[in-house]
């Protein structure tokens, strides 16, 4: 009894704890939350933490052999946010004091404080390039709304070169905050806007920090409470090779300039308007880009820096040299012309409508047998005639009716047998039709026709189709067409090429490169390798059953004389290669001139020709493959092979200090089976993690979308 | 305590009175329950902005604590239901494995903020000294019990023992706040096992000169033995705030906060010191803050203490309802270690005890910490429920 009297005692004592313990923290919350509050919820108002975002520094852009192509430089900025104003009294002193002090003018600073097109909310770069005397003496003035700091800027050091791939960055398009609603983008943060610099965004990017502050009502930083370190973006390194790339565009340049001054064969009134072109070099052997130029061009440095409106006009606005932001090497669509027929041989001797040494008398046209009145008959160019020849001679003079031929009989085979589409099959087999993969953004696939493409166009838009009395059917005409690369058919300039490689490989087709892999460049793992993008092969194509040495003859004398029956026969590009060192770096291609559809609205004429070459050298032992288009500039073995020519020779002085590359182990992107993981997105959220690419899996970069901005050439061909 | 007893030896009543189901206290789980769900919504509350500021999902600590929680109540169940007199048979065994446990996590174990207290399960990290509480509990009552009410000095050694050396092995890890907790459930416990008043009062003396000396180690020794924090962190982004050395600081905005949120409160999700992670360790030690501010006093702190002071209540009653004096121990141990726990983390909040970093019970985000304390008021429950069966 005495010891259950004791336990429930003992028990009580513990209840009396509890209640003692209770009445403490009641009384002390009763003191917190009714007694003192006014004096908290000041404090609490008065004192706040901002998270501010800090921007990390942007990769860098490197060629293969690591120059570098976009880095950053810090500058002295001043902001001004116009918010802060409390009326424009305010404001215009703030502007004369900066005028004072910077020697801008006042009207510059005006035009850059008013600028329409951005966030309303976002303070305003007015004067960039301050060294630190001038900061510490704006800071001193302790003007309201103005901001004198250190900030990285983007920088080309190349200025136009190789402007089309790397691309720019510039002011967020509208709409892409909302887009990337977890990558913490301030409104004032630039983004990659076109080439690698927008495709790559968010590995160049890299990720934002945060600081937490402590500031009081007026915003003064009371204290700093933390820093979470932004983590620094990564490089890009490119497979192209900067010194060819100025060699290709320079050439290019030149050649189109060169065709400005010489008179239009079709109505010798006028000159070539040679509006821009394009040219690449691919090294067949794994698809490296390594060079591309499109042009017209551009510094993209003027996005950053600003531009004058002299400047904007005469380079954006001109009519003449329309697209110069366009990469016209994968987003510029032409008809290919002669160059196509490549294609065609291959289909006509797969299908068996031809042999490569079947004999064909070309008498200048080829006529569809049945009655249909003139438009039946199709004609050479220039009404040229050729005689009794086979497929090696027809490619070597680029004979229009021996294609024809080839496009009718394929026609003609009755409908069940897919044979009638053969050219199309091997088109699309080479790449036609669809986008290459280069990691490049707003490829191109361009359009390889067929009956339903075709029926697609014309109820898409009758007006413009049918007004041509044009039939809605797939009609020989068509096939016709196709067949010596015009009609509805329309291919870019790294297709053409892609397409050339693979046929000079012997059939291996890669998705051409132009990065080569991606490197850190944070603190304790710099330098290492973050993403490796190896030779990316899309499929392996058989050509046994294809007389190759047939075509190849035929190719091999375009740039050269050769010894026929009929004496010595000049391919087409013979005279733009007189003297040029066929033993030694035998040119091996094809030209092209491909007539344009439509009017020339800046001279309100209808437009010239496109000359195109394509091909590969050395001949003996193929490695590059080289594509030369020229918009409206004319004949492809006058205009385009010399340019050919000049890159070529360039590309054959630039090798001999280029190392031999490793013979790489090729694997079949896509291959069934295959247990290569996806990139993970969590690539760059995690500061320490990276990914290492399992042996024998290929990767390339999953393309994002990104909304087009800049102007399509077709669109503006119409 | 008289009367009660008087009942339980009324053998008039039916037998079916004897089933244990019908003497369930069903305030213990509903109090526990309630608080934990309400604890849940303040985990959102005090996470969610940062989540959503780093790109992660807003949800993610509050999701977790669902979980935890979910698996909790189940725990509970099953430490309901099971008679408590199998557990004591078992005690023994339960405290190796603890002790095999606590060894173990000092070797294995996976370090987080300089203590070496977790172990990594993918996705979770297990707390051993969490639930090693509960075996102290247990085992120290099964001893208790066994000494018959009264402890010699020979027997209050032994029961010195097998609270202290589970708590060595935490003091290696080092995780002092949690040690303390063993402290008081000692003290609780041997109060209540019939340790003699004299022995208690030495005990206590000497507690406190060690609660004090920890709590001053750093001025006294130059080293500080509490570790800055020993609570799960998910978050290691802003977590530098250790790094400022200023516990004042921490101190002061979670009674800024607290005080901010006056009479009514901010309202939900608006309070400005917790969203804006003024308060650090906001989803963990901190939690009662976030209440505090955006609920106010009249719908926050007073609803919320009242209910742990109810719940304090039954689980004392229970304890005195007990049919046995293993019962009663096992719910004096409960209720010294949820008292403590709770006394001394909202008085850390309020600004009248020290920063140590032990868990609200039912409220903190982490998974040991919710599951033990459902556990422990299941044994509650399970004594309790037993007080008429044979």
């Amino acid at each position: 009894m005495s010891e259950e009297a004791n336990i429930g005692v003992r028990m009580a004592f513990l209840g009396v704890v509890v209640i003692g313990l209770f009445a403490a923290l009641f009384a002390r919350i009763w003191f917190l939350q009714v007694l003192a509050t006014e004096e908290f919820r000041v404090q609490a108002d008065t004192n706040q933490v901002r998270l501010v975002t800090t921007s990390p520094i942007r990769g860098r852009i490197l060629d293969r052999n690591g120059v570098i192509l976009a880095d950053n430089e810090y500058v002295g900025v001043l902001t001004v946010d116009p918010n802060e104003f409390a009326d424009d009294e305010q404001r215009d002193f703030v502007l004369s004091e900066i005028e004072r002090l910077t020697g801008e003018s006042r009207d510059d600073l005006l035009v850059r404080l008013e600028d329409a097109g951005a966030d309303p909310f976002a303070a305003r770069v007015v004067v960039a390039g301050l060294d630190e005397q001038m900061l510490e003496i704006v800071t001193e003035r302790a003007l309201p709304g103005v901001t004198a700091e250190v900030s990285a800027i983007r920088i080309y050091p190349q200025g136009a070169t190789a402007a089309h791939i790397v691309g720019y960055v510039g002011a967020q398009p509208k709409g892409w905050g909302a887009r990337h609603p977890n990558d913490r983008y301030l409104p004032s943060d630039p983004v990659g806007r076109s080439g690698i610099e927008a495709l790559f965004e968010q590995q160049l990017r890299g990720l934002p920090g945060a600081r937490k502050i402590e500031v009081d009502r007026t915003n003064r930083i009371v204290r700093e409470l933390g820093e979470d370190p932004s983590l620094a973006g990564h490089d890009v390194h490119l497979t192209i090779d900067l010194e060819l790339q100025a060699a290709v565009e320079f050439f290019l340049d030149e050649g189109l300039r060169g065709r400005r001054g010489v008179q239009s064969e079709d109505d010798d009134r006028f000159f070539y308007p040679a509006y821009g072109g394009s040219a690449i070099v691919l090294d067949i052997r794994n698809g490296d880009v390594l060079a591309m130029a499109s042009n017209p061009g551009f510094d993209p440095n003027w996005f950053i820096e600003g531009i004058s409106r002299e400047q904007f006009d005469s380079t954006f606005n001109d009519p003449l040299r329309p697209g110069a932001l366009n990469n016209r090497a994968v987003q510029g669509l032409y008809a290919p012309g002669s160059v196509f027929k490549l294609v065609t041989s291959i289909a006509g001797t797969r299908a068996g409508v031809i042999g490569g040494r079947t004999q064909f008398e070309d008498e200048g046209f080829f006529e569809v047998p049945r009655d249909c009145g003139s438009t039946c008959r199709f004609r050479n160019a220039g009404n040229a005639v050729y005689g009794n020849i086979d497929l090696s001679l027809a490619i070597t003079q680029s004979s229009d009716a021996y294609f024809y031929s080839i496009g009718y009989d394929l026609w003609n085979i009755p409908e069940p047998d897919e044979r009638q589409w053969a050219i199309q099959d091997a088109a699309k087999d080479l790449g036609f039709g669809q986008q290459t993969g280069v990691q490049l953004p707003f490829e191109k696939a361009g359009r390889v026709p067929d009956a339903e493409i075709k029926r697609n166009l014309f109820e898409a838009r009758p007006d413009v189709y049918l007004a041509e009395e044009n039939s809605i059917f797939w009609v020989p005409g068509d096939n016709i067409n196709l067949s010596v690369g015009q009609g509805f058919l329309t291919v870019t300039p790294l297709q053409l090429v892609n397409a050339y490689a693979t046929w000079a490989n012997g059939g291996t087709m890669f998705q051409p490169n132009i990065a080569d892999r991606i490197e850190s460049r944070r603190v304790g793992t710099v330098g290492d390798v973050v993403l490796e993008i190896g030779p990316r092969v899309v499929r392996q194509l058989d050509f046994s059953d294809v007389p190759r040495s047939v075509i190849n003859e035929g190719l091999e004398g375009v740039t050269i004389a050769r010894n026929t029956r009929s004496g010595l026969t000049e391919g087409t590009a013979f005279t733009a290669f007189r003297g040029w060192d066929n033993r030694g770096y035998g040119v091996v291609g094809k030209t092209g001139t491909a007539e344009a559809d439509g009017i020339n609205r800046a001279l309100g004429r209808k437009k010239e020709d496109t000359a195109v070459f394509v091909g590969w050298a050395p001949r003996d032992d193929p490695r590059y493959a080289v594509v030369v288009v020229l918009e409206e500039a004319g004949f492809g073995g006058e205009a385009a092979a010399p340019v050919a020519r000049n890159i070529i020779d360039a590309l054959r002085k630039l090798e001999q200090n280029w190392e031999d590359p490793e013979d790489l182990p090729l694997v079949p992107v896509d291959q069934p089976g295959s247990s290569c993981p996806q990139i993970p997105i969590t690539l760059l959220r995690d500061p320490t993690y990276i990914f290492r690419v399992p042996e024998g899996c290929p990767y390339g970069i999953p393309t994002p979308v990104i909304t087009a901005t800049t102007v399509d050439p077709e669109a503006e061909n119409q | 305590m008289m009367p009660q007893r008087s009942v339980l030896n009324d053998r008039s009543r039916h037998r079916a009175t004897q089933s244990p189901l019908r003497h369930i206290d069903w305030t213990l789980p509903a109090l526990a329950i309630g608080i934990a769900v309400f604890g849940g919504f303040m985990n959102y509350s005090s996470t969610w902005r940062l989540l959503e500021f780093n790109g992660d999902d807003p949800y993610f600590f509050a999701r977790r604590q669902a979980v935890f929680i979910s698996v909790g109540i189940f725990a509970m169940v099953i430490a309901a239901s099971v008679d408590y007199r199998i557990v004591r048979d078992f005690a023994p065994q339960l405290y190796l494995a603890i002790l095999v446990v606590l060894v173990a996590v000092l070797f294995i174990g996976k370090e987080v903020n300089g203590a070496k207290a977790w172990f990594q399960l993918p996705s979770f990290q297990l707390q051993p000294a969490e639930f090693g509480k509960l075996v102290v509990i247990v085992t120290l009552a099964s001893f208790a019990a066994n000494q018959g009410g009264r402890l010699g000095l020979n027997g209050l050694l032994n029961a010195i023992a097998i609270v202290v050396i589970p708590m060595v092995l935490i003091f290696r890890q080092p995780d002092i706040g949690t040690m303390l907790v063993y402290v008081a459930i000692m003290m609780g416990m041997l109060l209540i096992a019939g340790a003699k008043i004299r022995h208690i009062t030495v005990l206590s003396v000497l507690g406190i000169i060690m609660i004090v000396t920890v709590f001053n180690a750093e001025t006294l020794f130059g080293t500080p033995l509490l570790g800055e924090s020993q609570s799960d962190r998910l978050v290691a982004f802003l977590d530098q705030d250790a790094d400022l050395g200023d516990t004042g600081y921490n101190l002061d905005q979670s009674q800024i906060a607290l005080g901010a949120g006056g009479l009514t409160g901010r309202g939900w999700l608006q309070g400005t010191q917790t969203n804006l992670q003024l308060v650090p360790e906001q989803q963990t030690d901190f939690i009662f803050t976030a209440a505090g501010e955006e609920f106010g006093f009249m719908f926050g702190s007073l609803p919320l203490m009242s209910a742990y002071l109810l719940l304090m209540w039954r689980i004392l009653r229970a304890g005195q309802l007990s049919r046995d004096l293993f019962g009663t121990l096992v719910c004096a141990g409960v209720l010294s270690m949820l008292m403590y726990q709770i006394f001394q983390n909202l008085g850390m909040t309020m600004g009248i005890m020290p920063i140590t970093g032990i868990p609200l019970p039912f409220m903190s985000h982490g998974g040991s910490s919710i599951i033990t304390a459902f556990v422990a008021i299941g044994l509650v429950i399970n004594v309790r429920s037993h007080r008429f069966s044979s």
